[in-house]
């Protein structure tokens, strides 16, 4: 009953002509960004946040659920069509997507990959809707103690996700928290790093280093590439855009395995939606009765892996709405965006903002749904983007960051930031340091420092209490491991080691 | 390309070190003590910080240095199907010319005014990066930023600096 009464609740504030014209604008720019090359789901969500001021909190956040939803979509689209994955989480697509384009399937491709990210977005979003409110009632009992182990468990099991190398990752996500400990401290009033500087007393803007490290960085990169262009080849689409039947009877098996496997692995284990779609694939080259087809253009290798991403998505929403924790970048850009709100995303927020909640869970039904009708007739439109050439688009990029961190605050100072932030981008790009964990440590920061501190006033300056507490141990225990679980075949070879010199 | 990658991947690494000791040795200077008794006081987490910052990045110098096997690393990207390295060769004289015209940018964002200073830094970055449509783009560029200014200004409401344009009343 009570549950219903959450629905009804959630389609009233979501059903408004208002907030239904900004989760279709959403789900548009959304689509527009995962469909142009260069830009991927973070640096859009990034850049388009400054449109979301000046609106209410929960038009927002159905805004910029839309462009979440419709970057993680349209990623699939050049896979299938361009064989340049959008991001990440669509680089699995290209292999039997872009086969199938070149048979001239890239209807039954395209279709296939919406249908499955449609089906795994429901099942997320039915997720969310069962288990978001127990999971925010157990949250709800944590104290500092827990949720301080908890912010460490959510910022190692991402690190140790991001970049190839592990200690770059952990080095990003700490330059993250030495960047967030700018500004004056509120519990003693200390000012730290701000150099006497009037702006920085607040600290540093979050999306200014959001766009500077990812859209200014995407700019530089692209400006360093041009005068070697890469050559694009787009595969026609011919024939339906729809499933036959004996697609279908291939399809269904695939996209079940990898809703589920997503939504389990990418989602509640925390792996993200790339991983999310590797792992779907392998389960279909082990499990599907096509198996031997698959890498020649198989539909089960773009209905899994497409499902897959996005039920992950959706399950990192769970984590980001429930205990405040992102689970991967792009979550982590928008939960810095709901604080810029004046939101703190956390268990208290089903008790206390019912309607945001809700209404934003209403709006995920209704944006999968839109999605669906948007993206497959107008797929021809989506390919013509491809055709903007590129010295444009950066430059659009480029004056879109500006105008965004301008309007955040009126600052010429922040704009000078985003820039030297840019730049540093750039530096980590080239030497390979994962950009995602700075923001995941910026946004997070604050708040883990906050919870440990009123941990050791609770222990009255013991680190006992974070080992004395069941879950705040279990909590800290994954975080070890999944740090350390790289090195662990190590272990016995130094063993070894030690027991030879020893006989 | 591998050895232009390495020489990088030192470079970083250094860099990575230096900043992390500077970050350390600032928590020193940059954060004055308090008078008030805290349990933890507001340099503790920062020094953690810092500490875990220059240990991680010390323990890359010497992966770097000592030249450790990368296998490990290459395994992990493929599970975790990590970006790929960027390996061409950077075109750094655009790029610091499109660098300068940002920061002059910066610089006469207040002076020039939004639509101006925007409608000039896209123009010269066309000039810059693809001149061969040197009309048409220079309608884009005219359109996108008169236009934005236009649409924030007087649609949005937001503050955006009008620069001479002020003296036309716009």
């Amino acid at each position: 009953m009570d549950l219903f009464h959450n629905i009804v609740l959630g389609f009233s504030v979501a059903g408004t002509p208002f907030n239904l014209l900004l989760a279709f604008v959403g789900v548009f720019l959304g689509t527009v960004i995962g469909v142009l090359p260069g830009i991927g789901p973070m640096t859009g969500v990034a850049l388009l946040i400054p449109i979301c001021f000046g609106l209410p909190p929960s038009s927002a956040i159905i805004l910029m659920a839309g462009i979440y939803y419709g970057a993680m979509y349209g990623g699939s689209t050049t896979s299938i069509l361009v064989n340049t994955p959008g991001e990440s989480s669509s680089v699995v697509t290209c292999i039997d997507g872009h086969e199938m384009a070149k048979k001239g399937r890239a209807g039954p491709a395209l279709a296939a990959a919406a249908i499955g990210s449609f089906i795994a977005g429901t099942f997320a979003t039915i997720m969310l809707m069962a288990f978001g409110p127990v999971l925010a009632q157990v949250a709800l009992k944590f104290g500092p103690p827990e949720f301080f182990a908890l912010m460490v468990m959510g910022l190692t099991v991402v690190t140790s996700l991001a970049g190839r190398s592990m200690l770059k990752a952990v080095f990003s996500t700490l330059l993250g928290l030495a960047i967030a400990m700018v500004g004056i401290d509120l519990q003693s009033a200390v000012q730290r790093f701000t150099f006497h500087n009037l702006q920085l007393m607040d600290g540093l803007e979050f999306l200014v280093v959001a766009i500077g490290i990812f859209a200014l960085t995407e700019v530089f990169v692209n400006i360093a590439d041009m005068k070697n262009p890469k050559e694009v080849t787009l595969e026609k689409i011919k024939g339906g855009l729809w499933l036959t039947k004996d697609d279908w009877k291939r399809f269904w098996p695939s996209s079940v395995r990898g809703t589920l496997s997503g939504f389990f692995v990418g989602g509640i284990a925390g792996a993200g939606a790339a991983v999310a779609s590797f792992v779907s694939y392998g389960i279909e080259k082990r499990f599907s009765k096509y198996r031997k087809e698959l890498g020649t253009g198989a539909i089960e290798g773009v209905a899994g892996p497409e499902s897959a991403n996005n039920a992950a998505a959706g399950g990192s929403l769970i984590y980001l709405l429930c205990l405040g924790i992102p689970g991967s970048g792009t979550t982590a850009i928008m939960l810095g965006a709901l604080m810029m709100f004046g939101l703190q995303p956390g268990p208290l927020l089903f008790v206390q903002q019912p309607a945001f909640v809700w209404g934003l869970i209403a709006s995920m039904y209704i944006g999968n749904i839109m999605l669906l009708v948007l993206n497959l007739p107008l797929v021809g439109m989506w390919v013509k983007l491809l055709k903007v050439p590129e010295y444009l688009l950066t430059l659009f990029i480029l004056i879109f960051s500006f105008l965004g961190v301008y309007t955040m605050n009126n600052s010429v100072q922040d704009l000078f930031l985003m820039v030297v932030f840019g730049i540093v981008g750039y530096g980590m790009k080239r030497a390979d340091v994962p950009a995602a964990p700075i923001i995941l440590g910026m946004v997070l920061g604050k708040q883990m420092e906050e919870k440990f501190r009123q941990s050791m006033v609770i222990s009255d300056g013991s680190f006992g209490i974070f080992f004395s507490r069941p879950i705040a141990v279990a909590f800290l225990l994954i975080a070890f491991a999944s740090i350390t679980n790289p090195y662990w075949k190590y272990i016995p070879m130094g063993f070894r080691k030690l027991f030879k010199r020893a006989a | 390309m591998a050895k232009v990658a390495k020489r990088e991947e030192r470079i970083a690494s250094v860099v990575m070190t230096v900043f992390a000791a500077a970050y350390f040795a600032g928590t020193f200077i940059f954060i004055p003590p308090t008078t008030i008794k805290q349990q933890v006081g507001p340099d503790v987490f920062p020094k953690a910080v810092g500490i875990l910052m220059l240990l991680v990045s010390i323990l890359y110098l010497i992966q770097q240095f000592r030249g450790m096997s990368k296998e490990a690393d290459e395994k992990r990207a493929a599970i975790i199907g990590a970006e790929e390295k960027l390996e061409t060769k950077a075109d750094l004289k655009t790029m610091g010319i499109i660098l300068i015209i940002m920061f002059a940018y910066v610089f006469f964002f207040d002076i020039l005014g939004y639509a101006i200073t925007t409608f000039l830094a896209f123009f010269l970055g066309v000039l810059v990066l693809n001149r061969k449509h040197l009309a048409r783009d220079a309608m884009i560029a005219f359109i996108a930023s008169f236009g934005l200014y236009f649409i924030f200004s007087l649609v949005l409401r937001v503050q955006l600096p009008a620069g001479p344009l002020s003296l036309l009343g716009l």
